[in-house]
């Protein structure tokens, strides 16, 4: 028996001594994913196939630090007068990860898949202002639209990478399971050397990218659902960089070989309001709940100082367009109570508003299950309130049955909820009257025929004015109530350079950039 | 013997029916629907598209016939998530859950056993006092907790051992580097599984040691040892065989919490990720292989209770 025992200790001790984990292949940057990929810009909206897609597949354009579109596949282009199409120059003697060149035919192939919604198409709605793209010669494309579009160059650098016209040509996009689970074929900085399922994606250096050589030799995405765990990996040298919630920043500040940086994102976080109910129609009462909300509180609390606070629903990133000549919506309950008063809602005698009828100011606020910045943002608010005696009781859910059973056929009161959007002020999709993604509700006809300006004018200058006047009108008529900008906390090796200054997704359309300090790791 | 080994196939086929059949009502019922169409950006054409391909645009009932229909040819159709059929989607899968099931499996066995035995040969010592108190402690801890736990003193700051995946990704380091990974999980999977088979084990051994054919061989003069490690264990197994049958389907099926703290590609984290996703033809497919595991399981064990008990075999 201790003969035994002792034979395990020794056979351990050699297991767990003789190799001490190389802290990071010396040129291999290792980021998480939370889900399997599936390699196809065009079909796949999760964000674990985004961000490798991001790296995979470069779009005509990429936005800089700035969020500025600049060169990537195309080098240049030009609007028409009339702003009724644009030609794109593309980059010559660019070749695909198999080595056959890229043309202006994969361009034309990409959008028609695009427009296409039988091909199972994601990425329609985001371009359903162009009609088509012809092929000028096979270096040059002409995008023709249906309407003036300002977006087109933003969104042609969001997720609309380029696919390969001769390997996919002929067949239903989701049909490509081949090419879509395993081996995939793009112009980026690093081309596909293996995939694990469950566990591993590995890229590796494309000698003949078009753009600056790769800074580190190979990419692995790993597929760490649990952030809890990818903290712990990060800590362990096991990964180089990952995003975390402000609830993990306790487990990375101040931690040898981490550092924390951050960066502001194109979201707004809001309270939606179902403008349809009669309890929120009025935009005095929306603008009242707005002033009763502690803002500044929320972000300096559940988001430790990592969030920008608001004016309207154009975030701070988008430096072009936010309103920066107006300060944040303040935190003024008198306000709020007063104006709840001149819509007819009084406290009665236990403090909770009353309507004439005396009806109660009492809601249901839904928040999806899990992430606690949400949950501790929906708490907040319903502390908030209530001191100003509306009764908000939190309701929480599975975000697909929250948006699936509430918030898509509007049968909610309000939500805590959030949108993502493309490096671009236009948000004709949520906020003018009738469109599929105004789950709010909210109608406002000068700000209709704003957001209709905003996304046909051309001209920056008219353009920023455009959204500053939606800017201003939102003060007034709020068709939500955005709680924060938040900015993206990202946690690094302190090994790692080169990092952009953009959010994650938008940073890997620069992977190229990414390297290691070269002070070699003691082996 | 053939005859009960028939029945039993019997059997675990109609379990596997109504299983299925369960499945399916309870996913459709469930609120949400496949994760596919919870996208706020969704327009109303773009959804009518995404479910028309995906045939959730019909009756559960016509849906529900045609998966009954392609799963007696043995097609249990593609995954939503992963586009991959789902058999295949689960087979690349299924190796690694095997070998971390199988190593806590063995683990589970070859220190719950002895431990237990041990522990009864000296009812009261201060063996019996530790392990039993342990084991307590063991079955209390949720995995994820014990999991987190042994990542940050092994791997975050020992730096001894990995904190996660099944290998090195993107070196190749081979078995040893597979050994390193498997450590933790598989102890963290095999932790409450491992204090049962104590629990078990140990009760049906101070049993065993007060039935008088075990007063009969200490008469003899038969070494204590003897006694013990012979026909003390092989009479108390029989229950405990039972016991570790019942791990089968908790190995295999409910490692998802372990393999998701050690981000295991595991098909525990696999069948989640379905539910979640409300990913149909997947969580159909998961949940009839791991039946059929339980099935499977359940027989064996039975079988391996007629070997060490010929009273059963006669029954």
């Amino acid at each position: 028996m201790t003969r035994c025992v002792r034979a395990m200790c020794m056979s351990l001790s050699l297991l767990l001594g003789c190799t001490r984990a190389p802290a990071g292949g010396d040129d291999t940057l290792r980021l998480p994913l939370i889900n399997d990929p599936i390699f196809n810009p065009v079909i796949a909206p999760d964000i674990g196939s985004v961000m490798v897609n991001k790296v995979l597949f470069p779009g005509l354009v990429r936005p800089d630090e700035q969020l500025r579109p600049v060169p990537d596949l195309a080098v240049s282009w030009q609007a028409a007068a009339d702003g009724m199409s644009w030609t794109f120059v593309l980059r010559p003697n660019v070749t695909w990860h198999d080595g056959a060149p890229f043309s202006a035919r994969d361009v034309k192939f990409t959008f028609d898949q695009i427009l296409d919604l039988a091909s199972g198409s994601r990425l329609r709605s985001d371009f359903s202002a162009v009609d088509g793209v012809d092929i000028v010669d096979s270096l040059t494309v002409r995008f023709r639209l249906k309407a003036p579009f300002a977006p087109l160059l933003p969104l042609l650098g969001y997720n609309a990478g380029i696919l390969p016209e001769h390997i996919l040509k002929g067949r239903k996009l989701t049909d490509a399971v081949a090419f879509n689970r395993t081996t995939p074929v793009g112009t980026g900085p690093f081309r596909i050397e293996r995939v694990v399922p469950g566990a591993s994606v590995t890229l590796v250096r494309n000698a003949s990218y078009f753009g600056a050589a790769p800074g580190v030799a190979r990419m692995v995405f790993k597929v760490v659902p649990d952030i809890n765990a990818q903290v712990a990996q990060l800590r362990a040298g096991e990964l180089d960089l990952i995003t975390i919630e402000p609830a993990n920043l306790g487990s990375v500040e101040g931690v040898a070989g981490v550092r924390v940086l951050q960066v502001p994102v194109v979201q707004h976080w809001y309270v939606g309001f179902n403008a349809s109910t009669p309890m929120f129609s009025s935009p005095i009462v929306r603008r009242a709940l707005g002033f009763a909300v502690n803002r500044q509180a929320i972000a300096a609390g559940v988001l430790k100082g990592y969030a920008d606070l608001p004016g309207g629903t154009i975030p701070v990133a988008l430096r072009d367009f936010y309103d920066s000549a107006a300060a944040p919506v303040p935190y003024a309950p008198d306000s709020a109570r007063r104006l709840l008063a001149s819509a007819g809602w009084n406290p009665g005698p236990d403090g909770t508003l009353k309507n004439a009828k005396g009806e109660p100011f009492a809601f249901e606020l839904l928040v999806d299950k899990g992430n606690p910045t949400r949950e501790q943002s929906a708490l907040a608010v319903q502390q908030d309130l209530g001191k100003i005696g509306v009764r908000a009781t939190i309701r929480t859910m599975e975000f697909a049955a929250l948006v699936r059973d509430r918030v898509l056929p509007a049968t909610y009161a309000a939500v805590l909820i959030w949108w993502t959007t493309p490096p671009d002020p236009d948000q004709y999709a949520f906020y003018v009257t009738g469109q599929d993604n105004n789950h709010v509700k909210w109608s406002n006809r000068t700000a209709d025929s704003l957001l209709s300006l905003g996304r046909a004018t051309q001209d920056p200058i008219q353009r920023r004015a455009i959204y500053t006047a939606f800017q201003r009108l939102e003060r007034d008529d709020p068709p939500v109530l955005v709680l924060f900008y938040p900015r993206e906390i990202q946690a690094a090796s302190t090994r790692l350079e080169g990092i952009p200054a953009l959010g994650i997704r938008d940073a890997l359309r620069h992977s190229e950039r990414f390297r290691f300090a070269r002070q070699d790791t003691i082996r | 013997m053939i005859r009960f080994l028939l029945r039993r196939l019997g059997h675990g086929l109609f379990v596997l029916f109504v299983v299925s059949t369960v499945t399916f009502a309870i996913m459709s019922a469930a609120p949400g629907g496949p994760s596919l169409l919870a996208d706020p950006k969704l327009s109303v054409a773009e959804r009518a598209a995404i479910e028309s391909r995906l045939g959730i645009d019909q009756p559960v009932t016509v849906q529900y016939t045609r998966w009954l229909g392609r799963a007696v040819r043995g097609d249990l159709g593609a995954s939503f998530l992963y586009q991959t059929s789902s058999l295949s989607t689960i087979g690349s899968r299924l190796p690694q859950t095997l070998l971390l099931a199988g190593t806590a499996l063995l683990l589970t066995i070859g220190i719950g056993i002895p431990l237990g035995m041990s522990a009864a040969a000296r009812p009261g010592s201060r063996l019996d006092r530790i392990v039993t108190s342990s084991s307590g402690i063991a079955l209390a801890v949720p995995a994820f907790w014990l999991g987190m736990i042994l990542i940050l003193v092994f791997a975050v700051w020992a730096r001894l051992l990995p904190a996660g995946g099944a290998v090195t990704e993107g070196v190749s380091l081979g078995l040893l580097d597979r050994l390193r990974h498997l450590i933790l999980p598989a102890l963290v999977l095999a932790a409450a599984g491992c204090a049962e088979v104590v629990r078990y084990t140990r009760s049906a051994a101070l049993t065993t040691l007060a039935l008088p054919f075990v007063q009969a061989l200490r008469a003899r003069g038969i070494s204590p040892a003897r006694v013990l490690w012979r026909h003390g264990l092989r009479h108390a197994l029989v229950s405990v065989v039972s016991v570790i049958g019942l791990q089968l389907p908790r190995l295999v099926g409910g490692a998802a919490i372990t393999e998701t703290v050690f981000s295991w590609p595991g098909m525990g984290r696999l069948g989640v990720e379905a539910a979640l996703g409300r990913d149909y033809p997947l969580v159909m497919a998961v949940t009839l292989v791991v039946s059929a595991g339980v099935v499977v399981a359940s027989i064996m064990a039975d079988l391996a209770q007629m070997l060490l008990d010929p009273r059963i075999r006669t029954a």
